[in-house]
């Protein structure tokens, strides 16, 4: 049997269907929601298209959708101030945490293990315990409290996975060097560590953001008053069936697209930087 | 001041620590108190009551309400498992140019921007009477009427769940077994081995790991989840979490707490389990 | 106060104009490095280091050399204060030392993948410990260069350490840990990482620079080798313990044990009279002569290394024999594998081995 080295095997060209399958199965209810975004102003949730138009935009924008719309612009507001809250907080955090689990300590287990249990446990579980915890201690739920903590309940446990990814691949040897070298421990973590893992923390900012942005299982019993971005839009679920909903849709994939190419820019920038600095 | 490494791990660790005993440990321990506790419609009295536990471990509605969940777990994790295998194979082995890969995964990732919300109303003009599914098996005369299964039902369900965590088996897998040595591969090459036998001696044990994390996902999200299972089969389904969440909106927190601490030891099982296959910590520093 | 004395290059006194510019001067004191019953216990069953004692004469390249496991590089790293010492003094310069933080001591490390700060240009590495030090830019800047040209780097000094091949970051390392001004360089396994070829020239290049600093290096190997031809003070260590620390004629020629014996390489361990005696392999040849000593055995096997050739034997009571001859000498007798033959040396070159043998046989 004539075998050629450059020939694919039949098994290629199967997983190279189911790829494309899954990648069509992932983008076509997608694809759907950012055209009907344009329907006309008088087509409804399904195809045909009547017309096209950025009439839907514009109903959002001007928060003229009569009955049923709610409040998008101030949800999204009230959803970005969690968020930067979160994502800052998240990072300080599990940066920290990180660099502690660099030595063993009494109770390393016990805060791994709580992080696992706060990522697998349900988010409802976890949102119903904080708020009913607020309840009896008499304490008012609020946005800045109960609902930072909610959600870091959410963001930590991944902010923690990524520092143990960033800090495994970190020689200690450039650690030991930078002593050696005579710096001591602020300058060791200003100098030479966090410089070094910096994508990954950048990465934590990342994945903070998009968690809590998209999180509502936890949030949506401790945020008090107004309610956050995924809440705002499971309500319009049910109040309204026009293709607003698809306006909102294409409106915050843009805002995420915007924010993560911006991330994953800086990194490169960065990365490359690194790799190719010219000759003196 | 002269601080001991043990002591500055503490207090580096204490904000994360703070954190996830005042928000989780703590809430944990009340909401077991809660479910042994009294109440009415509008509040709970500190009196022991048991009901709200013989109601949840004894009752046909809480093993129906398991069983449910449990087929849609079975479906989703068969599925999601299988998919997630072989795309991980094909990105890792077939795939020679690892822009390629990068690319593939990205791609894959996307459409995960769009919040969850969106996500479930985007099968409307799919799935629903009048989308694009039923209007092309009605053009192509393969049914007369529209199938009404497509949406707001168990299928809805499951397929959203298939949707939404394919990726989340996907990544592990392709992780685990990115780390294989490909000479690993080539040696069992010059020792005869098939392709299949390659990938049932080798890939397979090696990817574990990644299996058992992926898995780890699925679980949790399937059993936590109350909100795509309602969206999706259109109220019709209950589901455990769905139950939680139902009462909790009716202020009956005793049951609630009741049936989510259920809930939790189930999941928390699940995941002890699957943690016997994989060390989290040593998967993440090499 | 020791620190400010070593922090503070500026203070150093004028060096007379026909040294090396950046020669170190040093006060009085007889040893540069000096290991006093030093212990380290991981745990109460496990000694990594068993209570070793050793004295560096001033401005001697050491070679700490031993098998993996034998306690070479926590030996190094103890001296440099990255590991905790257990039991045991530390002297550097006659100081005691053992307890101080790594900057403190005297001593810098040179790391066995060099450690180099992967966001920092190699100029920006060299200058990294005067930076901490708050030395002000163009000081520092040009006090590195310095050393860049110490180590012939000054033309990469923009580049980051993964634009540099493997011999190029070794120089900026080692120019690095150079400007830190120690007593003491420690080195570990520097030259592993390298090609052979850049190994050799390396090799030759750490000894020229100890010489023009006139400091102390300890240079962790496992190469017997490289320790052969580096070494003023050359230690061999085995399990915990030091089997012998002298200068590497007197090692090679007089070991003092078979373990040191057979791990130098190229000595025959026999047991003779009740004795154990190690003789060169170079000082061995095939067949007989008057007034020989031999063993008889078989040929197992012979490689031809140019120069000579390296003839195994498998002697009486199933010991591994070795005789390097000249190539002439070899194709004289021409040994086939598998003839029966002896193994023969002159009576003087036998060197009778110490006590530490016999345990090691016993084993």
């Amino acid at each position: 049997m004539a075998h050629q080295a450059n020939q694919r095997p039949l098994s290629f060209y199967l997983l190279s269907s189911l790829m494309a399958a899954l990648l069509v199965f992932l983008y076509a209810p997608m694809v759907c929601v950012y055209i009907l975004s344009f329907q006309g102003p008088d087509g409804g949730m399904s195809f045909p298209m009547v017309g096209w138009s950025t009439h839907w935009f514009e109903v959002l924008f001007r928060g003229t959708g009569g009955q049923g719309m709610g409040d998008v612009p101030g949800s999204f507001r009230r959803s970005m101030r969690l968020a930067a809250f979160v994502s800052v907080l998240s990072m300080v955090i599990a940066v920290s945490a990180g660099m502690a689990y660099r030595r063993s300590f009494p109770g390393a287990n016990f805060v791994f293990y709580s992080a696992i249990t706060s990522m697998v446990l349900p988010g409802i579980f976890v949102g119903f315990g904080i708020a009913l915890t607020f309840n009896l201690l008499g304490w008012q739920i609020n946005w800045f409290s109960s609902g930072i903590g909610a959600q870091l309940t959410w963001s930590l446990p991944f902010g923690l996975l990524i520092m143990f990814i960033v800090l495994g691949r970190f020689n200690p040897a450039y650690e030991e060097a930078a002593t050696d070298l005579g710096a001591n421990a602020s300058q060791r973590f200003r100098m030479v560590i966090l410089p070094i893992i910096l994508p990954g923390v950048i990465g934590i900012f990342v994945s903070s953001i998009t968690s809590s942005y998209e999180e509502s299982a936890r949030t949506q019993l401790n945020v008090g008053l107004g309610n956050t971005m995924p809440m705002e839009v499971t309500g319009l679920l049910t109040g309204s069936s026009t293709p607003v909903l698809f306006a909102i849709g294409t409106m915050t994939t843009l805002v995420m697209f915007v924010f993560i190419l911006g991330a994953v820019a800086l990194m490169g920038s960065m990365a490359r930087r690194r790799a190719a600095r010219p000759d003196s | 001041m002269k601080i001991s490494p043990r002591a500055a791990s503490w207090l580096q660790v204490a904000p994360m620590a703070t954190v996830f005993v005042t928000m989780v440990l703590v809430p944990l321990c009340i909401i077991f108190a809660v479910s042994f506790l009294d109440y009415d419609f509008a509040r709970v009295f500190p009196e022991i009551y048991l009901a709200s536990w013989s109601d949840a471990l004894g009752s046909r509605l809480t093993l129906d309400l398991y069983l449910t969940v449990g087929r849609f777990l079975i479906i989703t994790w068969v599925i999601t498992a299988f998919v997630g295998f072989w795309l991980a194979y094909f990105l890792v082995f077939h795939v020679r140019s690892s822009a390629i890969r990068l690319t593939l995964l990205a791609a894959a990732a996307i459409p995960f921007w769009t919040p969850g919300p969106i996500r479930m109303v985007s099968w409307v003009p799919l799935l629903g009477r009048e989308g694009l599914v039923n209007k092309a098996l009605m053009s192509l005369g393969v049914i007369d009427t529209p199938l009404t299964w497509l949406l707001y039902s168990d299928f809805a369900v499951v397929l959203a769940y298939i949707n939404l965590l394919t990726l989340a088996m996907l990544g592990p897998i392709t992780h685990s077994m990115a780390k294989i040595p490909r000479s690993l591969i080539q040696a069992a090459q010059d020792q005869g081995a098939s392709e299949w036998q390659i990938i049932r001696e080798i890939i397979v044990p090696l990817a574990k790991p990644g299996i058992a994390i992926g898995t780890i996902f699925i679980v949790t999200a399937v059993l936590g989840d109350f909100f795509i299972v309602k969206i999706m089969s259109g109220g019709q389904t209950n589901t455990p979490a769905n139950a939680i969440a139902t009462e909790l909106a009716a202020f009956q927190y005793p049951p609630a707490a009741a049936k989510s601490v259920m809930l939790l030891v189930i999941v928390v099982a699940l995941v002890a389990l699957l943690l016997r296959f994989v060390d989290i910590r040593k998967e993440l520093r090499d | 106060m020791q620190l400010k004395k070593r922090d503070a290059p500026e203070m150093t006194p004028e060096i007379p104009s026909d040294e090396p510019r950046l020669r170190q001067v040093t006060k009085g004191h007889r040893f540069d490095v000096e290991l006093v019953a030093l212990t380290k216990a991981y745990n109460a069953k496990t000694l990594a280091v068993d209570a070793i004692s050793l004295r560096i004469p001033r401005a001697s390249y050491c070679c700490l050399l031993g098998p993996s496991g034998c306690g070479k590089t926590t030996t190094l790293r103890m001296l440099a204060g990255h590991e905790t010492v257990t039991d045991g003094a530390i002297r550097i310069h006659d100081e005691e030392i053992t307890h101080r933080a790594p900057i403190d001591r005297g001593t810098s490390m040179m790391f066995q993948d060099y450690a180099l700060f992967p966001h920092l240009t190699a100029l920006e590495n060299v200058a990294f410990s005067l930076k901490v030090r708050q030395v002000p830019r163009k000081e520092r800047e040009a006090q590195a260069r310095e050393y860049l040209e110490l180590v012939q780097m000054d033309h990469l000094a923009n580049r980051l350490p993964n634009q540099l091949s493997g011999g190029q970051q070794q120089r900026v390392a080692l120019a690095r840990s150079l400007i830190t001004r120690p007593k003491v360089l420690l080195l570990d396994e520097p030259l592993s990482a390298l090609d052979p070829f850049l190994r050799t020239r390396m090799r030759a290049e750490l000894k020229r620079i100890q010489k023009e600093l006139g400091i102390t290096f300890v240079h962790v190997t496992h190469s017997q080798e490289e320790a052969l031809a580096l070494s003023d003070v050359m230690v061999v260590m085995n399990d915990a313990k030091i089997m012998q620390a002298a200068p590497a004629r007197e090692i090679f020629e007089t070991p003092a044990n078979a373990f040191v014996a057979r791990f130098i390489g190229g000595h025959n361990v026999i047991g003779r009279d009740g004795k154990t005696i190690s003789v060169r392999a170079d000082r061995c040849r095939i067949g007989t002569g008057p007034g020989l000593n031999s063993i008889a055995g078989e040929v197992t096997m012979v490689e031809y290394h140019g120069p000579f050739v390296q003839v195994s034997v498998c002697g009486e009571g199933n010991t591994d024999l070795t005789a390097m001859m000249s190539d002439a000498a070899y194709f004289e007798e021409s040994p086939r594998i598998g003839s029966k033959v002896a193994l023969s040396w002159e009576p003087a070159v036998e060197h009778v081995l110490g006590p530490e043998a016999v345990a090691f046989l016993a084993k």
